[in-house]
């Protein structure tokens, strides 16, 4: 049962991470991406490899995940810059797709559907953080840390020039900001940040495959944002927490065959997300101001 | 004598397509709803066809009932979920998290409900011919041609030449403009939902009769009429058809060329170079961003 909770609360703290990351595109800069999942597996991809070839070091490997999930970041502010609203969505969409078929199919370096095995347990600095509670430690750091670097950045300017562009994109440029340069600072830290997720991930399960980091994937990462709250610092949180109970809540209920519990669970979000977006699109944390 | 055989599939896949991808336009276009929830339509129409003809009943009455359920659920939509949202607020994004939502929701209950694989029913029309050597043709293949040219002309006369057609028209250009002439945008809204599902039906018929129907089908149809709307210019049916058709016989040609596995990346790199390089489609409006 505690061996359950740890790995539970591991998980919680890996997607709050990833939902972190993600709020500061959909809740702060109003960039629509369901390419999400697309960067949690380039991070999660990369820093298994540097862990199987190089380095099993926790912060060698994740800075790698973070930089090369920052950097292809690029082919999502391509679209982001050029086009808004429906398109973008269709953009990220497309992403996401060549993304997935990429995983798997690039069989050298994702290891293609069999995925990449055997990845070996992390250290940080030579100290070993194999088992499962120091593993916890590390992971409840790495969300504390992304939690108060976006707090930081968005009470800053960087923030309030962001918000003030997802608020009105004309009005934020007549006032001399540089729209360009913001969105795609937005895009290339949220995806930072996801790659560290992704590194978290990949130790965490010690073994990668194209299953994590599907459209599903990239929906349910949407779902928990928009449910938490989008644009508020503890709404994704409260999404991932929400989310991820959620089967363990389930399983509770004896009239659910065990089989059937991925499905109903699927109901229970896709409706949530339209119960919410009908009478509190702010989401369950959110003030009652509106996606937009 | 494959490449004839990989485009005659091709081009019963895109047909189908392109009638799914125009009810998606034509919903898009006249009221402005990301209507994504489109994909859960199709497999509602499939599921509900197969179950009636499982009962017993006749194909055209099994087709009728498709279509009602189709209806009903695009009703249902745009009712219950679209028409509250944009009461109170309705930006592009909660409509669309909303809609996406309702899909994933329907998606897992017919899930629960009849199982997550193919469910199909054996029809003669179904069993195919040799045509020419090597080139096998099922009599269903001319079947869908003639019901897709058929709607077609139908929904393309109703839009130009009767009154409700061009209402859904000047919905689309300017909706204030429409009230002050005393038309009621909430009728033709009901009607771009009720036209836009019931275009979803031939395919999911017609899908569920070849290669069976499955759950996850909704998601599958739901990013092809995405593509193709984007692709043919948003706001334009005609495009949205073409490029459906154009997207199905993609899918199956580049087999010839790659393996199966890049068949779907296929479409969607397209859409993402659509979106970059021209993100007016095919047949847009310029400056229609």
């Amino acid at each position: 049962m505690i061996a359950y909770l740890v790995n539970l609360a591991t998980l919680i703290a890996i997607f709050g991470i990833a939902a972190t990351s993600l709020n500061l595109l959909i809740g702060y800069a109003g960039i629509f991406s369901i390419a999400h999942a697309m960067f949690f597996g380039i991070g999660a991809y990369v820093a298994a490899q540097v862990a199987l070839t190089f380095s099993a070091d926790f912060l060698v490997a994740a800075l790698a995940a973070a930089v090369a999930a920052a950097a292809l970041s690029l082919c999502l502010a391509l679209p982001a810059l050029r086009v808004r609203g429906e398109y973008f969505v269709a953009a990220s969409l497309g992403l996401q797709m060549m993304a997935s078929t990429l995983f798997a199919e690039a069989h050298g370096f994702t290891g293609g559907v069999g995925g990449l095995v055997g990845i070996p347990p992390t250290r940080i600095l030579g100290f070993d953080v194999a088992s499962p509670d120091a593993f916890l430690v590390l992971a409840l750091a790495c969300l504390a840390l992304t939690l108060l670097a976006v707090r930081t950045l968005m009470r800053g300017s960087f923030g309030r020039s962001l918000m003030a562009l997802r608020d009105s994109e004309s009005a934020a440029e007549a006032f001399g900001k540089d729209v360009r340069a913001l969105k795609t600072l937005a895009v290339v830290i949220g995806c930072f940040f996801v790659g560290i997720a992704g590194a978290l991930f990949a130790f965490h399960m010690a073994f990668v495959n194209v299953e994590s980091f599907t459209l599903e994937q990239s929906v349910v990462l949407m779902a928990m944002v928009i449910i938490g709250g989008a644009g508020t610092l503890t709404g994704p949180l409260v999404g991932v927490i929400a989310l991820l109970s959620l089967p363990a809540a389930l399983s509770f209920l004896p009239f659910i065959p065990s089989t059937q519990i991925g499905t109903v669970q699927q109901f229970i979000y896709g409706a949530l997300m339209t119960l919410l977006m009908i009478f509190r699109p702010s989401g369950l944390v959110g003030l009652s101001r509106g996606v937009r | 004598m494959l490449l004839t055989q990989l485009a005659v599939a091709g081009i019963q896949t895109g047909m189908l397509y392109a009638l799914t991808a125009a009810g998606f336009a034509l919903i898009f276009g006249a009221t402005r709803v990301f209507h994504v929830a489109h994909g859960a339509t199709f497999i509602l129409a499939g599921y509900a066809f197969l179950e009636a003809m499982q009962m017993g009943a006749h194909w055209a009455i099994a087709s009728l009932v498709a279509l009602t359920v189709a209806v009903a659920f695009g009703l249902f939509m745009d009712m219950l979920v679209y028409r509250p949202i944009q009461k109170h607020e309705g930006s592009f994004f909660t409509v669309f998290v909303a809609s996406f939502g309702a899909g994933i929701a329907m998606q897992a209950l017919i899930q629960f409900f009849f199982g997550g694989g193919f469910a199909t029913i054996s029809l003669p029309l179904t069993r195919a011919t040799e045509l020419l050597p090597g080139l096998y043709i099922a009599p269903v293949f001319w079947v869908a041609l003639a019901v897709v040219l058929l709607v077609f002309a139908a929904i393309t006369l109703f839009l130009e030449r009767t009154h409700a057609g061009l209402g859904l028209r000047a919905l689309s250009e300017n909706p204030e403009l429409l009230r002050a002439y005393g038309l009621s945008a909430r009728r033709l809204s009901a009607l771009a939902f009720v036209l836009g599902s019931a275009l979803a039906v031939p395919g999911a018929i017609l899908t569920t009769v070849t290669t069976g129907i499955q759950p996850a089908d909704g998601a599958h149809v739901m990013l092809v009429s995405l593509a193709a709307t984007v692709v043919g210019g948003i706001g334009s049916i005609r495009g949205a058809a073409l490029a459906g058709l154009v997207l199905g016989l993609v899918e199956n040609l580049v087999v010839s060329v790659v393996d199966t596995q890049w068949s779907q990346a296929a479409s969607f790199v397209m859409l993402f170079g659509f979106i970059l390089f021209r993100p007016n489609g095919l047949m847009g409006r310029a400056g229609a961003r």
